[in-house]
C-alpha cells in the first residue's frame, strides 16, 4: 500500500486531532507499530501501521484536524497501487520468464489414418473388431458398417486373424518386394553322389562348391541395384544360409567362405545356428550376404524355385538326397542323387553364366578329395 | 499536487526485453503504437490522468500529451461512435471501455457501424479502430464487472475479436490490432492482468491475427481455450502429465475470424478435443468449435468434443463466484471423460 | 435578432458551513423534529459507512462505494419522500435506503457479494443499486410513466452522479420526462468526481442543472451539504409531481470525501489540500452546530445517539458475518421463474464441481477461497 488514510477509529465522529507523531520520514516501520496518537472527542487513540514499510511522508502536524479517509502517511515504493477500481487483481507465484508458443500448429498424422466415423468406431469396439484389420470398402477409403460386421463374422467362423509380427512380417514384406523386382529363372539338375561314401557333411560340401563356382563364374557373386542399373562385383564370397526356426526364416551369413578351412566354416556355421535358435544373433550377422543357399532338402523336397532377394542375384537350392535309379555305365543302378536348383536374376545374369556356374557347382560336388 | 504516479520509463530505441505483466504489456504496446504512428489516438474514461483504472494507460498522457491521450466524459455509446467517426477520417483510435459490462452501450455503434462501414461503402470508407475492454470474472468485483459475453461480438460479421492470454501475446496482438485496417475488439482477461511476468521485447513487432497459438504440444488430447482459461488449461496439463496424459494446449487468441485449421490438425493428431471457456454454455464459442470439429474432423475423433464452460446463469457475486468459473479440476475431468470414452 | 426564450438557473442554500441558517429557510424543511431526525439518519449513514469500509479492508466484504459526504442528500431525499413514492438509486444512496426500510445487513450483503442483499425484506418496491451508469434514470422514467398511466398520486425520485449526466440515458430520460410531463424527480449528486475525472472535464456546461432546460423541465442547483436546502428542493419537486406538473432536475453540489470505491486511491489524482478544504463544507458538522445553537442538541444526546448507532451497526455487522453464503444451487433458482428442464444437466455439473472442490487441492482457486469471509463454507 502506498497511502495510509485515517481509518475508522470506532469512536463515532470522523475527525481527530493529531497529538503526536511516533515516526518520521525515513523510518522503517513494522505492521502494528504505533504511527501516531490522535485525540477524538472522547479519547486519545493510538494509530498502528497497517503494514511493514518505510515512511516517505507524513501529512499534518500536531494540532491539525484530520478526517476519516484523509491521507496520514505515505509509504515508500513497494506495491504501487491496487491498480483497480473494483475487486482485486492477483499476481501468482511464478518462476517463469520466457514465453514459448508456436504460431499455428504442429502438423503430424495420427488417428486420422483410419477412416472411420465415431459410430463405426463404436460398432467396432462393441464387436471387438480391430479396425486395423478391417478392409475398407467405402468411398474415400472409409470403413463401412458392413466392413466391420463382415470382419466380425469372419472372426467368428474362421477365428482370429493374427497380425504378422517380427521375422514373419519381415519375410512377408521382403519376399513380396523381391518378387516384384526380380526376373527370376531357375535351372535344375541332379548330382550323383555315389562316389562320396559314408560320413559326409553335405552342407560343407555345398558351401565349398559354391565358393569354387563363384571363382569360375564371379558374375553370380554380386549385388545389383535395379533402380540405378548398377552391378557391384564382389571379391569376397559371403554366403547367406537359410535357417528355419519356429519363429521363422533367418539367413545368417557365413563370411569369406573361400579363404577358410572346412573345420572353421563348420564351427562358424554351428555358432551361427546356435545364436539364431537362442534369438541372440546380432543384426549384423544377418546382413551383407552376396549369394545364398537354401538347404531345404534337409527336410524334404527335390527341385525348387527359391526366391532371389535383392541385392543378391542368385540362390542355390539343395533338395533331399535320395537313392534313385540312374543310368551308370550304360546299366541301371541305384545311386544317391542330390537335386540342385539354381535361381538367378535374369536382369543381370545370362543363361550361360548361370549354366556354367551350375556346371562348376556340380563338378566340385562330385569330386572326391 | 501529490505525484502519485511514477514517471514512465524513458523508452530508448534499444529493444531490451523487460519482464512485465499482461497489463504492462498492453501499456507497452500502446506506447509503442503512439510513438510509431502519429495517427494513433487513445481515449476513454479515466485513461488520462489516472492512467486507466487498471493502469493500462499509465503515463501515456504525460508522455504523448492531451491531443493523443484523452479523458472522455462518461458515455460509452459516445466513445464507440467517436471511434467510428475518427477512424473514417484516417485516425487509428484505440478506445477503452472501462469494463466489458459497459460495452453493451456500444453495441449499436459496433454492429451497425464499425463492423459494416467498409462493406456498405464498398471499401471507400473503413474503420481501423480498436475497442479495448477488460473482461471476465474471478476478481471478486461487484455486479456487472465480470462479464464474458464475447460470443455476442464474435457473431458479428466484420468485427474481429481478439483475446490475449499472456504478456507477449498481449503486446504483439494489440500492435497488430491497432494496425489492422478493420475494427477489432480487444478483450483483456483482467483476472490475469498481473498474474505472471514474462519477457517482452519492445520491438514493435505485431503477432498475426486470425491464427491460433499452440502453447504446449501433446498427443493425447487437445485443449482449446482463450483468456484466463489458458492458465487453467496449462495447470490441468501439468496435473494430467502426472497421470501420464500429454495434452496439447491451443490458445485461440482471435475468436473471430477463427483459425480452425490449427485446431483440426491438432485433433487429427490427438483424436480428443476439450473446449474451455468461462462464458456461459449456450451459444458460447465452444459450440462453434465443437460443430466445426465434428463437421471437418469427424474421422479423427475418438470421443465427442467436450465443452467446459460457465453455467447459463449470470456470474454470481463474489460469495459464490468460484462455483461458476471453470477450473483446472474441471478440465482434467473433461479430458479423462474423453479418454475413457474410447 | 430578438430573444425567443430565456432561462435562468437558481441556487438555493440555507444552512451555511458555519451552521448559520438563513432567514429564507422554509419552515417545513427546518422544523426541529425533522432536523433531529435528519441528524440521526446522517450520523447513522456515516458510522455505518465507516464500518463498511473497515470490513472491506479486513477482507470481510468486497469492493464498496462509500457515501462519505453525501449524507445530507441521502437523508433529505429519504425524509422528503412518501412511503408509496418509488426510489431509484445509483450506488451511493445508503442514507436514503436506510430511511426507506433497507437494512444495514442487506447493504453489507450486496457489497459482500450476496445477491440476497437486493431482496429487501421491508422495502419491496424500490429498485436495487444500479451499476451501469445512468441506466437507472430510464427505469425511473418508466416507473414514473406507470404511475402517470395509472393516475396515481405518486412520484419517482432517481439519483445519479455528475458523470452520469454525460450519458445518453440521462438525456433521453429527462427529455421524455419533459415531453410526457412525468412525475419524476432527478437528483444529480454532483460530488465533483467521476472516478478520476473532474466535473470541469465532464461537461462544458456552467451548471449540470441547466441540462433541464434542453429537456423542458425546471432545473435548479442546491447546496448538497445543506440538508435543509436539499429537503426543500426535493419536497417542492415532489409536490409538483403529485400535482401533475411534471418533472424536476435538482443538481445537489457536494464533494466526494472518499475514494470512488475502496479499490480506488484518489490520492493518485486529487490533492490532499483540496480534500482538506472540502471537509470544511461537510454536511454533518454544520447541522450539528446549528442544532447545538438552537438548543435542540446536547453532548448527552450526542453520546446517546452515538451509543445507539454503534450498537445498531454492530448488530447489523454481526448478522452479516454470521450469515452463511447461499447454497451453490441458488445459482439456478432465480434466472427464470423455473430453471428450464433442458438445462437440468447443469445442476448435476455443479454438484460434481462442488464435490470436486471440496477435495483438498492446491489449484489457483484455493487462493481465492482462502480470501473469503469467515462466514464462508463449502457445502
Amino acid at each position: 500500500m502506498r497511502y495510509f488514510k485515517l481509518p475508522d477509529l470506532g469512536e463515532g465522529l470522523q475527525e481527530a486531532e493529531i497529538i503526536e507523531w511516533h515516526v518520521k520520514p525515513g523510518d522503517q516501520v513494522m505492521c502494528d507499530q504505533l504511527l501516531l496518537s490522535v485525540e477524538t472527542a472522547k479519547a486519545i487513540v493510538d494509530v498502528p501501521s497497517p503494514c511493514d514499510g518505510v515512511i516517505a511522508n507524513l501529512f499534518g502536524k500536531p494540532g491539525d484536524i484530520l478526517h476519516i479517509g484523509e491521507p496520514l502517511v505515505e509509504f515508500e515504493g513497494g506495491e504501487d497501487d491496487s491498480g483497480t477500481v473494483v475487486g482485486e487483481i492477483k499476481s501468482r507465484d511464478d518462476r517463469g520468464g520466457e514465453e514459448t508458443f508456436i504460431i499455428g500448429g504442429t502438423a503430424s498424422s495420427g488417428h486420422g489414418d483410419i477412416h472411420a466415423t465415431p459410430a463405426i468406431r463404436a460398432l467396432a469396439k462393441r464387436l471387438q473388431v480391430n479396425l486395423q484389420d478391417v478392409i475398407a470398402s467405402g468411398r474415400h477409403g472409409m470403413i463401412t458398417h458392413d466392413d466391420v460386421e463382415r470382419a466380425a463374422r469372419l472372426r467368428e467362423s474362421h477365428g482370429e486373424a493374427e497380425l504378422l509380427r517380427g521375422v514373419r512380417r519381415t519375410m512377408a514384406i521382403a519376399m513380396a518386394k523381391a518378387h516384384a523386382e526380380v526376373v527370376k529363372v531357375t535351372i535344375e539338375d541332379d548330382v550323383d553322389l555315389h562316389a562320396w561314401g559314408k560320413n559326409f557333411d553335405v552342407t560343407m560340401r555345398l558351401v565349398r562348391a559354391i565358393g569354387v563356382a563363384c571363382g569360375k563364374e564371379p558374375g553370380l557373386n554380386c549385388w545389383f541395384d535395379g533402380a540405378t542399373l548398377r552391378r557391384r562385383l564382389l571379391k569376397q564370397v559371403d554366403l547367406g544360409i537359410a535357417v528355419d526356426t519356429p519363429d521363422g526364416l533367418f539367413v545368417p551369413v557365413l563370411r569369406n567362405i573361400n579363404e577358410r578351412t572346412a573345420e572353421d566354416l563348420r564351427a562358424g556355421l554351428d555358432a551361427l545356428r546356435v545364436a539364431v535358435e537362442k534369438r541372440k544373433i546380432p543384426p549384423a550377422e544377418l546382413q551383407g550376404a552376396t549369394i545364398a543357399l537354401s538347404n531345404y532338402g534337409m527336410m524334404a523336397g527335390r527341385y525348387a524355385d527359391p526366391v532371389v532377394v535383392p541385392p543378391m542375384v542368385c540362390i542355390v537350392g539343395a533338395g533331399q538326397i535320395r537313392d534313385r535309379v540312374v543310368a551308370f555305365k550304360g546299366q541301371p543302378a541305384v545311386h544317391p542323387v542330390l537335386p540342385l536348383s539354381l535361381s538367378f536374376d535374369h536382369r543381370v545374369i545370362t543363361g550361360g553364366e548361370a549354366a556354367r556356374f551350375l556346371a562348376a557347382l556340380m563338378a566340385d560336388l562330385v569330386s572326391v578329395d | 499536487m501529490n505525484k502519485a504516479v511514477a514517471a514512465p520509463q524513458q523508452h530508448t530505441d534499444v529493444a531490451t526485453p523487460a519482464r512485465i505483466t499482461l497489463v504492462e504489456a498492453v501499456n507497452l504496446a500502446l506506447a509503442r503504437a503512439l510513438r510509431d504512428d502519429p495517427d494513433v489516438v487513445v481515449f476513454g474514461e479515466d485513461v488520462g490522468v489516472n492512467g486507466g483504472v487498471f493502469r493500462a494507460t499509465l503515463g501515456l498522457q504525460e508522455r504523448f500529451g492531451l491531443r493523443r491521450v484523452m479523458d472522455t466524459p462518461l458515455a460509452e455509446n459516445l466513445i464507440a461512435g467517436l471511434a467510428v467517426g475518427m477512424a473514417t477520417q484516417g485516425l487509428k483510435p484505440v478506445a477503452e471501455i472501462q469494463f466489458m459490462g459497459f460495452i453493451y452501450a456500444t453495441l449499436e455503434q459496433l454492429i451497425s457501424h464499425a463492423a459494416r462501414m467498409r462493406n456498405r461503402t464498398r471499401g471507400r470508407l473503413h474503420c481501423p479502430l480498436v475497442i479495448r475492454a477488460p473482461y471476465g470474472g474471478g476478481i471478486h468485483a461487484p455486479e456487472h464487472h465480470s462479464e464474458s459475453t464475447e460470443a455476442i461480438l464474435a457473431h458479428i460479421p466484420g468485427l474481429r475479436v481478439v483475446v490475449p492470454s499472456s504478456p507477449a501475446l498481449a503486446y504483439g496482438l494489440l500492435l497488430s490490432a491497432i494496425q489492422d485496417p478493420d475494427p477489432v475488439v480487444f478483450l483483456e482477461p483482467k483476472r490475469i492482468y498481473r498474474a505472471v511476468k514474462r519477457e517482452v521485447i519492445d520491438d514493435g513487432q505485431g503477432l498475426p491475427l486470425d491464427v491460433c497459438f499452440t502453447l504446449r504440444e501433446g498427443e493425447d488430447a487437445t485443449l482449446v481455450a482463450w483468456g484466463a482459461m489458458i492458465p487453467e488449461c496449462l495447470d490441468a496439463a501439468v496435473q494430467l502429465a502426472d497421470l501420464g496424459v500429454n495434452v496439447e494446449v491451443i490458445d485461440v487468441a482471435t475468436l473471430a475470424p477463427l483459425d480452425m485449421q490449427t485446431i483440426l490438425d491438432s485433433v487429427k493428431k490427438t483424436g480428443r478435443c476439450v473446449v474451455v471457456h468461462e462464458a456461459a454454455h449456450h451459444g458460447g464459442l465452444g459450440a462453434q468449435i465443437a460443430a466445426t470439429v465434428s463437421e471437418l474432423g469427424l474421422l479423427s475423433l475418438l470421443a465427442p468434443v467436450q465443452r467446459v464452460s460457465g453455467f447459463d446463469t449470470p456470474m454470481p457475486l463474489l460469495k459464490n463466484e468460484h462455483y461458476y468459473l471453470p477450473n483446472s479440476g474441471d478440465i482434467v475431468a473433461a479430458v479423462q471423460k474423453a479418454l475413457d470414452f474410447a | 435578432m430578438h430573444t425567443v426564450a430565456e432561462f435562468s438557473i437558481g441556487y438555493r442554500g440555507y444552512l451555511n458551513s458555519q451552521g448559520v441558517l438563513g432567514d429564507d429557510a422554509p419552515s417545513a424543511s427546518s422544523a426541529p423534529e425533522l432536523l433531529v431526525r435528519a441528524y440521526g439518519a446522517m450520523v447513522l449513514a456515516r458510522i455505518f459507512d465507516a464500518k463498511a469500509i473497515a470490513l472491506q479492508r479486513t477482507g470481510q466484504m468486497g469492493t464498496y462505494a462509500s457515501c462519505l459526504g453525501q449524507e445530507a442528500i441521502g437523508a433529505a431525499i429519504g425524509l422528503a419522500m412518501a412511503e408509496d413514492d418509488l426510489f431509484v438509486p445509483y450506488y451511493r444512496d445508503q442514507a436514503t435506503q436506510l430511511l426507506r426500510g433497507v437494512s444495514m445487513t442487506e447493504i453489507l450483503q450486496y457489497w459482500g457479494g450476496d445477491e440476497r442483499g437486493s431482496n429487501f425484506a421491508r422495502q419491496r418496491r424500490d429498485l436495487p443499486n444500479c451499476v451501469p451508469i445512468a441506466t437507472q434514470i430510464t427505469h425511473a422514467a418508466g416507473a414514473a410513466s406507470a404511475f402517470k398511466l395509472r393516475k396515481l398520486r405518486q412520484a419517482v425520485v432517481v439519483t445519479c452522479g455528475d458523470g452520469a449526466t454525460s450519458r445518453g440515458d440521462f438525456y433521453e430520460s429527462i427529455n421524455l420526462a419533459g415531453a410526457w410531463q412525468l412525475p419524476l424527480v432527478v437528483v444529480v449528486n454532483n460530488n465533483q468526481w467521476a472516478i478520476s475525472v473532474r466535473r470541469q472535464y465532464q461537461s462544458g456546461a456552467a451548471t449540470l442543472a441547466q441540462k433541464a432546460i434542453a429537456a423542458g423541465i425546471p432545473g435548479e442547483q442546491v447546496d448538497g451539504n445543506d440538508f435543509i436546502a436539499v429537503h426543500a428542493a426535493v419536497s417542492e419537486a415532489l409536490q409538483r409531481a403529485y400535482d401533475g406538473k411534471g418533472a424536476t432536475l435538482i443538481e445537489a453540489i457536494c464533494y466526494r470525501l472518499s475514494d470512488h470505491t475502496t479499490a480506488d486511491d484518489a490520492t493518485r489524482y486529487r490533492p490532499a489540500e483540496e480534500l482538506k478544504q472540502a471537509w470544511q463544507q461537510e454536511p454533518i458538522k454544520r447541522l450539528q452546530t446549528y442544532l447545538h445553537q438552537c438548543g435542540l442538541w446536547s453532548a448527552e444526546r450526542e453520546q446517546g445517539l452515538q451509543a445507539e448507532v454503534q450498537e445498531a451497526v454492530a448488530k447489523a455487522v454481526a448478522a452479516y458475518q454470521q450469515l452463511p453464503p447461499a447454497v451453490p444451487e441458488s445459482l439456478f433458482e432465480y434466472v427464470f421463474a423455473e430453471w428450464p428442464a433442458a438445462y437440468a444437466w447443469q445442476r448435476d455439473m455443479l454438484r460434481h464441481r462442488v464435490a470436486r472442490m471440496a477435495e483438498p487441492s492446491d489449484s489457483l482457486e484455493s487462493g481465492i477461497e482462502g480470501h473469503h469471509s469467515k462466514g464462508t463454507s463449502h457445502e
